[in-house]
C-alpha cells in the first residue's frame, strides 16, 4: 500500500504538470492543477500514512 | 518704449550666451578629467576628522597614469562600486541567513528533552557542514549551473550550462551542469556570491527536517539522508524554481503569469524542508509514549522555553537577510525595493505571532509560548515567496493567516494524521510554505520592477486580486510539484535509507535519551533527569536492531 500511495503522489503531479499541455484556457488549467493536487494529498493523507499507520507503535 | 525693449533684447541675450556657456560639453571617453577638489597628501596627512577630503577623485584608480583621470576611468569606477554594492549587501545577507542556523539549533534543542539535548545540536549544528559538502560537490551544479547571467552579480556568466528537455513543444529546464566543485570557469567572483548565497538557504531547508524527527533519529542516517538531500531533493526544486528550470518558464513559454514565482523561498526552502519533514515523521514514527493505545496523543514538553523564543528572535533576525538579501543586490535594478520586503518581512511575522497567540488563548485559555513562536515562524515563512511583490497591508493579511494556519495544522497533524513533530516543522514551513506560494498568486500587486522583467517575462509580477489568474495557475503548478514530486522523491530516498540502514534508534537508547548512546557525552552532565514513564509500547523494526 505505501507503493500504490507513493504512486497516487506522483499521478497527482503529472496531472497537474499535464494542464499545461492539454489547455490554453487558464480556467481548465486552473481546475486540472486543483484536480492534481488532491490527487497527491489523497496519496500521502489516504493512503501512504494509513499504510504506515497500520503498524504504529501506539496500536500494539 | 525703445530703451525698455532694447534692455529687454540685451538682458535675453546675455542670458542665453551665460546659459550656453554653463551647458557641459560632451565628454569623450578618453577625455582627461581633473578634480580641483582632490586632497592633497599634506590635508590627508593632517587627518580627516569630518570625512571631508576622504573618498575623493584621487581616489579612482587611473587606467594609465600618463593619460591622468579619464571619463573611462569613472565610469569603470562607477560600474565596479554598483557590483560591489551588490556583492557587499548579498554576503552580508548570507552571513544573517547563515546565523539562522544558530536559531534553528536552539528552537529544536529547547524544544527536546534535557536528554537529547546534545544529539539534537549536533545535528542542527552538522547540517551545515554535511549540506555544505553535498551542495559543494553536486548540489550547486544541478541548481545553478543553468541559471545564466545574473546583472545584479556582474554576471555569473560562466553558470550557462542547464540540461533540458522537449515537451509539449517547449524546451523544459531539469538541472544544471556548471559549478562542480566550483571548478573551471565557475571560479569566478560572482560565482562564489550566489554560492554562499545559494548554500546558506539550502542549509535552512535541511535543519527544517532534524527537527521534526528529533529523539529518535540515528545521527548516522541523520548524515546520509542530509547529504542526499543537500545533493539532490533541494537542488533539483530550486532548479527548476531559481536556476532557470520549467517552473520559473511557466510564463515565458505558456503565458502563465511570470512563471512560478518565489521571491525568497517559501516553496523552494521552507515547503521542500516541510515536506521531507512530513516523509520523514511517517517513515520513522513516533517517539515513544507520543500516542496512548487509543491514538490520543500526549504532550512531550521540551526543556528550555527561553532557549525557543530566543532562537525564534535570531531566526527573525536572519529572516532580515533570507527576503531583503534576495534581490541579490541594493543597487540599480529596482533593488531600493530592499526597504519593502523587510518592512514587509517583520509585518508578517509580527501579524503571525498576534494571531496564533489570540487564536491559542480564545481556544485553550492560555496563550501558548511555544505555539506563539511557532507562529511567529509562520508568518516569516509565508511571507518569504510574496515578500518581493507585495504591499504591507497583504503582508499583514497573509501573516494573520498564516499565523492561524499553524495550530490548525500542527492539531490536524497530532490528531488526524497521528503523526509526531517535536518542534511543529510540517506546519510551520511546510503547511504556511505552501501557503506563502499560493499567497502570491493572490495578493502580488503588479508595483515591483526588479529590472523591468521577472523570470523573462516583462512587467511587475501581479496576483489574481490584481487581474492575472495565470500567475496563480503557475504558483499552484508550483505546489503540485512539492506536494506531488519533491514529497514523492524525498519519501523515496529516505525509504531507501531506512531499508539500508535505518532511520531509528533502538527503544533503549530512545528511552535513555540519545546523548550518551549516539554522542558519548550529556549535553547537561550535571543535570539530575528525570526517569521516564514505564515503556509502553516497542517500535517493532527498532527493537529488532
Amino acid at each position: 500500500m505505501a507503493f500504490l500511495g507513493l504512486a497516487v503522489t506522483l499521478v497527482g503531479f503529472l496531472v497537474a504538470v499535464s494542464s499545461i499541455g492539454v489547455a490554453s484556457s487558464n480556467g481548465i488549467r486552473l481546475v486540472l492543477v486543483l484536480v492534481g493536487i488532491a490527487i497527491s494529498l489523497g496519496g500521502i493523507l489516504g493512503i501512504l500514512n494509513p499504510a504506515y499507520q497500520q503498524h504504529a507503535v501506539w496500536k500494539r | 518704449m525703445r530703451r525698455g525693449i532694447l534692455a529687454f533684447v540685451l538682458v535675453w541675450c546675455f542670458g542665453s550666451v551665460a546659459a550656453w556657456a554653463q551647458t557641459p560639453a560632451p565628454i569623450s571617453a578618453g577625455t582627461t578629467i581633473t578634480d580641483a577638489a582632490a586632497a592633497k597628501p599634506e590635508d590627508k596627512a593632517a587627518g580627516d576628522p569630518a570625512g571631508t577630503v576622504t573618498g575623493t577623485a584621487a581616489d579612482i584608480p587611473l587606467g594609465d597614469a600618463k593619460k591622468g583621470l579619464t571619463l573611462q576611468d569613472v565610469v569603470g569606477a562607477v560600474g565596479q562600486n554598483l557590483i560591489a554594492t551588490n556583492f557587499v549587501w548579498t554576503l552580508i545577507a548570507g552571513f544573517l541567513v547563515m546565523f539562522m542556523q544558530a536559531g534553528f539549533a536552539i528552537v529544536e534543542t529547547g524544544l527536546a528533552r534535557a536528554k537529547n539535548a546534545n544529539h539534537t545540536m549536533m545535528m542542527n549544528f552538522m547540517v551545515y557542514g554535511v549540506g555544505m559538502l553535498a551542495y559543494w560537490l553536486i548540489g550547486f551544479a544541478i541548481q545553478m549551473g543553468g541559471v545564466g547571467a545574473v546583472a545584479n552579480l556582474g554576471g555569473t556568466a560562466p553558470l550557462n550550462s542547464e540540461f533540458t528537455i522537449q515537451l509539449f513543444g517547449k524546451s523544459w529546464g531539469l538541472f544544471g551542469q556548471k559549478g562542480v566543485m566550483l571548478g573551471g570557469a565557475t571560479y569566478d567572483v560572482g560565482v562564489m556570491v550566489m554560492f554562499l548565497f545559494q548554500m546558506v538557504f539550502m542549509d535552512t531547508a535541511l535543519t527544517i527536517v532534524t527537527g521534526t524527527a528529533a529523539e529518535r533519529w540515528r545521527y548516522s542516517a541523520f548524515i546520509i539522508s542530509s547529504f542526499v538531500m543537500g545533493a539532490f531533493t533541494y537542488p533539483i526544486f530550486a532548479n527548476w524554481a531559481w536556476g532557470g528550470g520549467w517552473l520559473a518558464t511557466l510564463g515565458s513559454s505558456y503565458g502563465l503569469g511570470h512563471g512560478y514565482a518565489d521571491f525568497a523561498g517559501s516553496g523552494v526552502v521552507h515547503s521542500v524542508g516541510g515536506v521531507t519533514a512530513l516523509a520523514m515523521a511517517i517513515i520513522i514514527g513516533p517517539r515513544i509514549g507520543k500516542f496512548n493505545r487509543d491514538g490520543s496523543p500526549n504532550a512531550i514538553l521540551g526543556h528550555d522555553m527561553t532557549l525557543v523564543l530566543l532562537g525564534c528572535f535570531i531566526l527573525a533576525f536572519g529572516w532580515f537577510g533570507f527576503n531583503p538579501g534576495s534581490t541579490l543586490g541594493a543597487a540599480a535594478n529596482g533593488n531600493l525595493r530592499i526597504s519593502s520586503v523587510a518592512v514587509n518581512t517583520m509585518l508578517a511575522g509580527m501579524a503571525g505571532s498576534f494571531s496564533t497567540m489570540y487564536y491559542m488563548w480564545i481556544r485553550y485559555g492560555k496563550p501558548d509560548a511555544s505555539m506563539i513562536g511557532n507562529g511567529f515562524l509562520a508568518g516569516l515563512v509565508a511571507i518569504t515567496a510574496p515578500s518581493g511583490f507585495v504591499n504591507p497591508l497583504a503582508s499583514v493579511i497573509i501573516g494573520l493567516i498564516a499565523g492561524i494556519l499553524c495550530p490548525l495544522s500542527c492539531e490536524f497533524v497530532e490528531r488526524v494524521l497521528k503523526l509526531d513533530d517535536v518542534v511543529g516543522a510540517i506546519s510551520v514551513h511546510g503547511t504556511n510554505g505552501i501557503w506563502g506560494v499560493i499567497s502570491l498568486g493572490l495578493f502580488a500587486d503588479g508595483r515591483s520592477n526588479y529590472g523591468g522583467a521577472w523570470n523573462g517575462v516583462p512587467g511587475s509580477v501581479t496576483g489574481l486580486f490584481y487581474g492575472d489568474a495565470g500567475q496563480l495557475v503557475a504558483q499552484l503548478i508550483g505546489v503540485a510539484t512539492l506536494i506531488g514530486f519533491v514529497f514523492t522523491f524525498s519519501f523515496a530516498l529516505n525509504m531507501v535509507i531506512e531499508a539500508l540502514w535505518g532511520h531509528r534508534v533502538a527503544p533503549k537508547v530512545e528511552l535513555e535519551g540519545l546523548d550518551i548512546p549516539e554522542m558519548g557525552s550529556l549535553g547537561y552532565p550535571e543535570f539530575v533527569l528525570k526517569p521516564e514513564p514505564p515503556l509502553v509500547t516497542v517500535p517493532a523494526a527498532a527493537a529488532a536492531r
